[in-house]
């Protein structure tokens, strides 16, 4: 990454800076402070929005440091978040032990269940993986829906409200903060990890695992390591959901939802901290927009609108915008921001 | 018995359409090593294309069937140029990612023109039951599995001795030589999605004629990717001796595990956990080539 002229690096702690300048610093903060603010500035219907981009972030995170950072591709991550909803659902509402409990229970069965689907990884890659955890999900989802006793069968099961130290997080406000924080939280861990010992491990293996393991790198442990934090925080993203919706079922994990995370990391940029900011953003905005303003707007417009319209319209958009990122910018929204960073520092000079 | 006997001859006739469906996935794979994870939708959509000239516009089957076959190369061609081409040569999670996008817009675009999602097609085949020894079995399997043999025989066929499947099977081996020889490789390329989508279709049309039409087609052409991971990837034969194999194994388990496990829906599952258990045994398949990496 380049700096702006005239900064100068004079100790290994200013290299290693993630903010370096204090212009960085006054965007950092600024954006912090305007984020959380968001209550202030925004309508309930918003912030539910917003909460939903922020679970969907911690998730897409996640799948970003498996499929972005380690290679390994994952199209069953809808079937992890589906074992960390269930997870914290049946630990906070059938064993009535608290919300911290099941939050983290929630990341380690997803963990550690991502690690039993992650094991023909050490053997395969690329399409079989693919399958492998395409299966994972179809698997994880039928045994959800079957076994009636614990997670409620096809009904669905009920999750009750966060609460941490006695303060239950019942509204849409008080959710945001928590999201809000845990999103934050797994962003600060995510650009770390890149800049670690084992991110550039990971790098190492996506970019040629043989070449990674003659260099010596354990590629069982790396890829292994890889599938439980990826699994870890969707399980952590299963949980929030499933205590900001309040109810759940196996509808809200499906294989589309699954395909529509990869479509995410793909356009926010694989393998950077920001894009799947940028993905899950622009993804979830356009979901909502789509389905809450545009499509009734049109209903209501035009009367001789053909009846599926409305389910089929959105998924047609997607496949689309997932088609066109690939084909015209397969680097993501993430190489855009980078050379829109890049211009901004020399202008109004071109060199 | 008669049930034993049932249930294995079912069981080979849908196995034999996964093997169809699976065999689309190996063409493609085999002249253009990229993964086409949209073949449930490809069934899917074809189905509703026949119902729409069979049901909807009241074609006789004479008319309907060559247009159907007409849409799964436009259909085919349509992908090829306009998705896959541009991408040629990207990383192979592109070419993965770019089909997953392809199968959400199809599935998008069947929502849209069939918004009602359940149908069943007009019969094709007689109504009468068959008696095979004790078994009764209902006569459109037999028509399926003579189907797909003939299907199998017309492609073998084609492998063998027309032009355009012997430069299928040569870009399948060495891209780079067919290039040298003079071999259009986009051509290839372009005419393996086109047969690809008709052999979906094929056994989309044949497999939604016994089960109706549902967005469990989607699955149907999920499951068949249990047959080529069973089979080897890039393996015909592996496709043909696993589609069975699979079959076989969902209805027996289906009928035999049902009561001792008590949850439903045991036969839906049995493909997807014999994709993890190869996977995790023996990751080529049967009859897959083992490919020894060099750095």
């Amino acid at each position: 990454m380049s700096l702006p002229c005239g900064t100068r690096n004079y100790s290994y702690a200013e290299d290693m800076a993630i903010l370096r300048t204090k212009t960085h610093w006054v965007f950092f903060i600024g954006f912090l402070a305007l984020l959380y603010a968001s209550p202030l500035y925004l309508g309930n219907y918003w912030l539910g929005v917003v909460n939903l981009i922020g679970i969907t972030l911690v998730a897409a995170t996640g799948l970003n440091i498996l499929v972005g950072y380690c290679g390994q591709l994952s199209i069953g991550h809808a079937g992890f978040i589906a074992l960390g909803a269930y997870t914290s659902a049946i630990v906070t509402n059938r064993m009535e032990l608290p919300f911290l409990v099941g939050l983290i229970a929630a990341g380690l069965v997803a963990g550690v269940v991502g690690l039993i689907f992650g094991l023909p990884s050490i053997r395969v890659k690329g399409f079989y993986l693919a399958i492998t955890t395409i299966a994972a999900q179809f698997i994880i989802l039928w045994v959800i829906n079957h076994w009636d006793s614990v997670t409620g069968g096809f009904v669905g099961i009920r999750a009750p409200y966060p609460s941490i130290a006695g303060f239950e997080f019942r509204t849409e406000t008080s959710q945001f903060f928590l999201i809000t924080t845990v999103a934050v939280i797994t962003v600060f861990f995510a650009k770390n990890l890149a800049r670690t010992r084992v991110g550039r491990a990971f790098i190492a293996v996506r970019d040629n695992d043989l070449a990674a393991e003659v260099m010596g790198i354990n590629l069982l442990f790396y890829k292994l390591l890889a599938f439980f934090i990826g699994c870890f925080m969707a399980g952590i993203a299963g949980s929030l959901l499933a205590h900001w919706i309040g109810f759940i079922n196996a509808e809200h994990f499906s294989l589309k939802e699954s395909i529509l995370y990869i479509g995410m990391i793909i356009i926010g940029g694989l393998g950077t901290t920001v894009g799947p900011i940028f993905g899950v953003v622009l993804i979830r905005l356009l979901q909502q927009t789509l389905t809450v303003q545009v499509v009734p707007f049109l209903e209501g417009t035009f009367d001789m609108m053909p009846s599926g319209f409305a389910t089929g319209i959105t998924p047609m958009l997607f496949g689309l915008v997932i088609i066109l990122f690939l084909i015209l910018e397969p680097r993501g929204l993430a190489h855009r921001w980078a050379l829109f960073k890049a211009a901004y520092r020399l202008w109004p000079f071109s060199y | 018995m008669a049930e034993l006997l049932q249930y294995i001859i079912t069981g080979l006739s849908v196995g034999m359409v996964y093997a169809l469906i699976a065999l689309g996935f190996a063409l493609i794979w085999k002249s253009s090593s990229v993964a086409n994870l949209a073949l449930g939708q490809i069934v899917l959509i074809s189905s509703w294309v026949t119902y729409a000239t069979l049901a909807q516009a009241q074609f006789p089957v004479w008319l309907a069937f060559p247009l159907v076959i007409l849409f799964a190369l436009l259909l085919g061609w349509s992908i090829e140029r306009f998705a896959l081409r541009p991408l040629i040569a990207q990383p192979i999670l592109a070419l993965i990612t770019v089909t997953l996008g392809i199968g959400y817009f199809i599935e998008g675009l069947v929502n849209f023109i069939w918004p009602w999602s359940v149908d069943a097609l007009p019969r094709l085949f007689p109504r009468e039951v068959v008696h095979i020894g004790p078994a009764v079995i209902s006569q459109e399997y037999l028509w399926v599995v003579g189907i797909c043999l003939m299907v199998f025989l017309l492609l073998t066929l084609f492998f063998r001795y027309h032009k355009m499947g012997i430069a299928m099977r040569a870009t399948a081996d060495d891209q780079m030589a067919v290039q040298a020889c003079g071999i259009p490789v986009t051509k290839v390329f372009s005419r393996s999605w086109m047969f690809a989508c008709v052999v979906a279709a094929i056994g989309g049309v044949l497999i939604s004629s016994i089960g109706g039409i549902t967005h469990g087609l989607v699955e149907t052409g999920l499951k068949a990717f249990s047959v080529v991971i069973l089979g080897g990837l890039d393996s015909f034969i592996g496709a043909m001796v696993a589609g069975p194999i699979i079959g076989l194994l969902e209805t027996l388990g289906g009928g035999y595990l049902t009561p001792i496990i008590g949850w439903g829906g045991v036969k839906d599952i049995i493909p997807f956990v014999i994709i993890i258990v190869v996977m995790i045994l023996k990751p080529y398949g049967l009859f897959g080539e083992v490919r020894i990496e060099r750095i």
